[in-house]
């Protein structure tokens, strides 16, 4: 084993370490502070790749905007600080072994494949060579899954908005009374959309 | 180069163009929500017309969107729904507070999906796929005082997240394996090695999510509920067909290596999904669940339909679609008219509907008559090639159960029929004055259920613009 795979193992380790944390810990500011170093990891893996301009790109969205966005909205909720409730011994010997067999299963699949190694060949893409092949129409050219994401975003955004949006108040107490709300006796809460601008942004990038 | 773009895409294009002046719109003076709407629906109208008109074939930027006769037929199959769901979803929007936002919303799903079926490259088909979900989860919050709705939006999201989640993991292994993404170059490189199959396993659960199928199809019943009728229609019958039409094609073309494994996967899967759909559709109360299970027995018929493998199967399942489109409107399409009005969603309230609402009990019944496949109607012909097409492969087994399971639908479909025709109701449902929107968009389904079936030169239309892709 020789230094440069040591330092992988090392920073796959702490990456993983993290991503636990991440899931484990029962405050959620903490958790999103976790993911926030489970990303760090996984840019320093870009790093250890040489893949420079990428792991840059790794920090400055995913550690930069998306973390920053995600603890916005745990702010957003008003419930930041309040403790999360244990989850079952059940659930989380349940979801361990889940977790453990999955894991085991796809190393054994991956172990088993035969990749060819590719050696010492290192791909040297400069900023410029990515900054064209996105915006591209010939071949490997990526300018419509470019214009197609800039529309989801477009699209995402305005749901977001829709939903977050206080109604004014005397067309919610119009709403509320409806004969359909007889099946939810207690009060609307407007406080569950929040979360859901979070989703929307992080499933997608 | 460009005239080429402007034609080859037009239909996105199109879409684009809606949401676009939607916006502008918007930003615009103050408009009532009839004008918002009766603009739209014109449009929807103009899109779908000219979607009829100078279809070609053709391919751009790499692979990245194709385009053929046959995909425009099937974008043509998704703006017909959408423009029914929209002349339904008048007299609900009419109060409504973000009717341009809803027009957004569903049209951006749309595009996402024209982009996922004309895709000829997994991280396109991705983009679209997730294109097609992530807006509906906003339009499934529309009614926002309503805490359902919340609860059916979280629910769509987190479980649209979970099938990504499985579809990308499938994706990565499958680029990793093969070092493409394209899907004409796929297939030379695809075989029977565990790691392979299981990326086609994941890739083919996370298809599964999206039209629910049965070990997937969790959170169907209660988003279906929770939603808006509007999206719950636009869910049930568009990113379905959507779906399915992708599932088709990346089933016969990129796993064409994989025949016999996903033969033998949809064999189970399809038996699985009719008749966990049938058991759970009996015990239904609310008629959107109802629905929901209904058409999650629905989708395993097509599966049956989509095993045999053949252009014959490809031909019935678009068809298909397009009678699912016309019957699945019409029942949801009353559903719709009689919440918005009464508020009332429980199939013990459309009791005695028939005392007091002819028109709206007949159209539901022939909506009902057509799902379950009966005869006269176009559900039965749909259902037929389905299952003509699944036993080309000579797997009786699998269509008589099938076969055994039209008939059980039978006794749901008919026990609501009874409910609206015989059973006494001492308090029936309000006459319900209906829009007159909604009377054009019942015309279309009730024409479509009526003709379809019958006019033989529709399917031959679909068979014959198969046969030329070959």
């Amino acid at each position: 084993m020789d230094t440069s795979a040591i330092i992988f193992y090392a920073i796959s380790a702490f990456t993983l370490a993290m991503g636990l944390m991440a899931v484990t810990s029962s405050k959620i500011f903490r958790s999103a502070i976790w993911l926030l170093l489970s990303l760090v990891g996984i840019a320093a893996l870009y790093f250890w790749m040489q893949v420079e301009f990428i792991a840059a790109i790794q920090i400055i969205v995913y550690v930069g905007g998306i973390v920053v966005l995600i603890i916005f909205s745990i702010f957003l909720t008003q419930q930041a600080g309040t403790k999360m409730p244990k989850a079952l011994l059940r659930r989380t010997i349940g979801s361990a072994l889940a977790a453990f067999f999955g894991l085991a299963f796809s190393f054994n699949l991956i172990n088993h494949y035969g990749f060819k190694s590719t050696g010492s060949q290192h791909f040297n893409a400069s900023v410029s060579d990515v900054g064209t092949q996105m915006l591209s129409t010939t071949e490997h050219g990526y300018i419509l899954p470019f214009e197609v994401v800039s529309m989801l975003l477009l699209s995402a955004m305005i749901g977001c908005i829709v939903i977050a949006i206080k109604p004014p108040q005397e067309h919610a107490e119009k709403i509320g009374t409806k004969p359909e709300n007889v099946s939810s006796p207690e009060p609307e809460e407007e406080k569950v959309t929040e979360n859901i601008s979070e989703p929307l942004i992080t499933t997608e990038v | 180069m460009w005239t080429d773009f402007l034609l080859l895409m037009k239909q996105e294009m199109a879409v684009i163009a809606m949401i676009f002046i939607l916006l502008f719109m918007k930003l615009g003076r103050d408009r009532s929500n009839e004008s918002f709407m009766n603009t739209m629906n014109v449009l929807l109208l103009l899109n779908l017309t000219l979607g009829f008109i100078g279809n070609r074939d053709g391919v751009l930027l790499n692979e990245m969107f194709r385009t053929s006769k046959l995909i425009a037929l099937e974008k043509n199959i998704l703006n017909l729904a959408m423009l029914i769901v929209s002349l339904q979803s008048y007299s609900w929007l009419k109060t409504h507070k973000h009717v341009p936002e809803f027009y957004i919303l569903l049209l951006s799903s749309l595009l996402g999906m024209f982009f996922m079926i004309s895709s000829g490259n997994l991280l396109m088909f991705y983009l679209g796929l997730e294109m097609s979900t992530i807006p509906l989860a906003a339009a499934a919050n529309f009614d926002l005082a309503k805490r359902r709705s919340s609860e059916g939006a979280m629910k769509l999201i987190f479980s649209s997240a979970f099938s990504s989640g499985c579809l990308l993991f499938g994706i990565s292994l499958l680029y990793g394996t093969t070092g493409t993404l394209i899907f004409s170059e796929l297939p030379h490189l695809i075989s029977n090695n565990p790691l392979q199959l299981f990326a086609f396993i994941l890739i083919i659960a996370g298809f599964a999510f999206k039209i629910s199928v049965v070990p997937f199809h969790l959170w169907t019943a209660d988003v279906y509920e929770g939603a808006p009728v509007a999206v719950t229609s636009f869910l049930s019958v568009v990113s379905k067909g959507a779906v399915l039409f992708v599932f088709v094609s990346v089933l016969y073309k990129v796993f064409s290596p994989l025949a016999t494994v996903w033969y033998n996967m949809l064999f189970i899967l399809s038996l699985l999904t009719i008749i966990i759909g049938n058991l759970f559709a009996i015990r239904q109360e609310n008629f959107k669940r109802f629905l929901a299970f209904s058409s999650i027995a629905q989708v395993g018929f097509i599966m049956v339909g989509i095993s045999g493998g053949s252009d014959v199967s490809t031909a019935s399942v678009i068809y298909f679609v397009l009678i699912y489109v016309f019957s699945n409107l019409a029942a949801f399409g009353v559903v719709a008219l009689v919440s918005s009005v009464t508020g009332k969603e429980n199939i013990s309230d459309y009791k005695g509907l028939y005392k007091t609402n002819r028109t709206l009990s007949w159209v539901l019944a022939i909506g009902l008559f057509s799902l379950a496949g009966v005869p006269p109607t176009a559900g039965f012909f749909g259902k037929f090639f389905l299952l003509i097409a699944g036993a080309g492969k000579g797997n009786y087994l699998l269509i008589g159960i099938a076969a055994l399971n039209i008939v059980i639908s039978l006794y749901y479909y008919l026990r609501v029929v009874k409910a609206i025709f015989m059973d006494a109701n001492p308090t029936p449902l309000q006459p319900i004055r209906i829009p007159l929107m909604s009377k054009l968009a019942f015309v279309v389904c009730i024409a479509g259920v009526v003709t379809v079936g019958v006019a033989s030169p529709i399917y031959d239309y679909i068979y014959s613009l198969i046969a030329q892709m070959q």
